[in-house]
């Protein structure tokens, strides 16, 4: 019995907690119906769900793509260290957005329409295609990490030799895929021109959702580095999270001035300068996404210390959250007067997927050869022994 | 038999908000008949008391190149050749994406139901697919709301703004967003009356074209390039190796 208690820690406490209230609100979504979970209305017919479930979901497990192409296609040996790591980030995010998906969807069992009534006119179904393609991607890219522990040797060491020979191949389908819906994620919001605010809609969003993600994905990789070390065991050179944010410097000057250009070009900017509460979420999120990560990670106390790496990651991170909801739904509040904010269910939900991601990945990286083995920390000593 | 595109004209000018053409096409979709203050589910048009006492009905514009269709992932909207645009609710996903294209905000949901469906007006197609009118132009007492032929109908139009200078002199809807088949004549500005000026008149599918066409180029172009970088990184690795100078591995060891 004591040993029984001892397993209640207050951290598995909050996650029950987590996963109690979402699936009651999984339940009320299914089986109660939209207006008893969700805020979503004729005027705000898209809400955190899109917003951030994925939108934010997409962009935020863009690390995978990014670093499996420097390792594999540019040969930046300096990272191979994570890339399984990140590449599980990834595998895990887009799976995350796909089971969202089907809650955000109004008619979820008709979802295999997409494969028989195409419309490629629509940036939506180029989104699907995209990242169903690349979900596959990341499974396969992913696989070899569960297959090298099959007990069956022949079998394993026949697939893992094939599977060698197709990498190089399926990084590069990947990095296209991934390159492709990053930015259609944006493309969406181009057909409505006269319903975006003008601080965030241009002709070139799907070119800056892209390039927000990349910086995003790896700002993800860094905290996830960071978390992995600290309560995970894994030991790693923290070096590497000090160069992935002397990458992201440049990466977010590029952004900050071509979204400065670009809303100097379409008019947008007088906009900045109103007293409007518009004009507030916008210097918000420059601030998060743009400024703030640029001051610190170009501040050597900063880089030399992987907690205010870490802290500067998440800044990032919810700057890319700041930008996404404040295209998806700031910006269209102001065109239909909405007033939306959204239900705790559909919160609820949203962090239940989150909180099994984390789940999902901290059981991989005790079970699975996340990390590299010549650096296994002592600390996974009760985990199974490896091959 | 060539099907001819069909249309509808609203002056704003005949329009004395009796509400006949809300109250019937609610009746024909078995709807409530309380008079709603905006569109929905059980709305699909509905009558508006605008600026200086100006009755303005909202329906959808059955545009010639609805945002709606081109952004629907499955095909479910199409625009027929008689002029509605229509939805096949049998295709419908539910992601709502028409919903939040739609410029007039016009595509409603049936937010109540555990099967939503996507709702709006479809230009009665069943009855105008049999040469008959749609139900709100024939409710209309007044002549404000007619239904025809879209080229006649347009000709209507000009020869009404042509005989009288207290028209504004522009057919509304026969140019915004690319045009469509619901035609607005009006003596008050559209603007003051809350009609939507676009911002550009291009259909609006053309924006998303505009990135869409690019897909194959960075397909192929990015393919090749990152095929390209790969074999660039691999020439050198191959070339240090025999040089027996692999920086990577030397970096390795060094940490």
């Amino acid at each position: 019995m004591s040993r029984l208690l001892k397993q209640i820690t207050f951290w598995r406490l909050v996650t029950a907690a987590i996963f109690a209230a979402g699936l009651y609100g999984s339940y009320v979504r299914f089986f109660v119906g939209w207006q008893a979970s969700t805020h979503l209305s004729d005027a705000q017919p898209w809400g955190v769900w899109v917003g951030v479930g994925t939108l934010c979901g997409v962009a935020l497990s863009a690390g995978g793509f990014a670093i499996a192409a420097a390792v594999y296609l540019l040969g930046m040996e300096r990272y191979r260290p994570i890339v399984k790591a990140a590449v599980l980030i990834s595998f895990l995010g887009y799976s995350t957005v796909c089971v969202g998906y089907l809650y955000e969807l109004g008619l979820p069992w008709n979802m295999w329409h997409i494969f028989i009534y195409w419309n490629r006119h629509s940036v939506l179904f180029e989104v699907a295609g995209c990242v169903i393609m690349y979900t596959t991607v990341l499974t396969l890219e992913f696989a070899p990490n569960v297959i090298e522990k099959l007990p069956w040797v022949g079998l394993r060491e026949a697939i893992l030799h094939y599977h060698h020979k197709i990498v190089i191949a399926l990084t590069l389908i990947g990095t296209v895929l991934s390159s492709l819906h990053q930015s259609f994620l944006g493309g969406l919001f181009l057909v409505m021109k006269d319903k975006i605010h003008p601080l965030w809609y241009s002709q070139y969003i799907h070119t800056m959702f892209y390039m927000s993600a990349i910086p995003a994905g790896l700002a993800v990789v860094i905290m996830v580095m960071y978390l992995s070390m600290r309560s995970l065991g894994a030991k790693l050179d923290y070096t590497i999270m000090t160069d992935l944010a002397k990458v992201i410097v440049p990466m977010l000057y590029i952004y900050g001035i071509f979204r400065f250009v670009d809303l100097v070009n379409n008019g947008g900017l007088p906009y900045a300068f109103r007293p409007t509460s518009e004009a507030a979420y916008f210097w918000m999120e420059i601030l998060l996404l743009v400024v703030l990560p640029i001051v610190g990670f170009s501040t050597k106390r900063v880089l030399e210390n992987p907690t205010a790496l870490y802290a500067t990651s998440a800044v990032l991170a919810m700057g890319v959250i700041a930008n996404r909801v404040n295209v998806s739904i700031t910006s269209l509040e102001w065109f239909t007067h909405a007033n939306y904010v959204p239900s705790w269910i559909e919160m609820a939900m949203m962090i239940m997927c989150f909180a099994g991601a984390a789940i999902v990945f901290r059981f991989c990286v005790l079970h699975l050869n996340i990390f590299p083995r010549a650096k296994q920390p002592e600390r996974w000593l009760n985990a199974p022994a490896t091959a | 038999m060539e099907t001819k595109a069909k249309a509808l004209l609203i002056d704003i000018t005949k329009c004395i908000g009796c509400r006949s053409c809300e109250m019937k096409c609610k009746e024909a979709h078995g709807f409530s008949q309380e008079e709603s203050v905006k569109l929905s589910a059980t709305a699909f048009t509905i009558v508006e008391e605008r600026a200086g006492g100006k009755f303005v009905r909202r329906m959808c514009q059955h545009c010639n190149e609805p945002a709606c269709q081109s952004v629907c992932p499955v095909a479910a909207i199409e625009k027929t050749p008689e002029g509605p645009v229509i939805y096949h609710g049998k295709k419908c996903i539910g992601c709502r994406y028409c919903m939040i294209a739609c410029p007039n905000q016009v595509p409603k949901y049936q937010w109540t139901k555990l099967a939503p469906y996507m709702q709006k007006c479809d230009m009665c197609y069943d009855r105008v697919r049999n040469g008959q009118p749609t139900i709100c132009a024939e409710a209309c007492p007044t002549g404000a709301t007619i239904f025809g032929n879209r080229d006649e109908l347009l000709k209507e139009a000009r020869k009404r703004l042509d005989g009288d200078a207290n028209y504004v002199q522009h057919i509304y809807g026969s140019t915004e967003f690319g045009g469509g088949s619901v035609f607005f004549l009006s003596d008050v500005p559209f603007e003051k009356l809350g009609f939507l000026v676009p911002k550009e008149e291009k259909p609006l599918p053309a924006l998303s074209m505009a990135a869409l066409g690019d897909v194959p180029t960075v397909t192929f172009v990015g393919g090749s390039l990152l095929a390209g970088l790969y074999w660039i990184t691999q020439r050198r690795r191959e070339v240090m190796l025999a040089e027996g100078k692999l920086k990577a591995e030397a970096k390795e060891e060094r940490s």
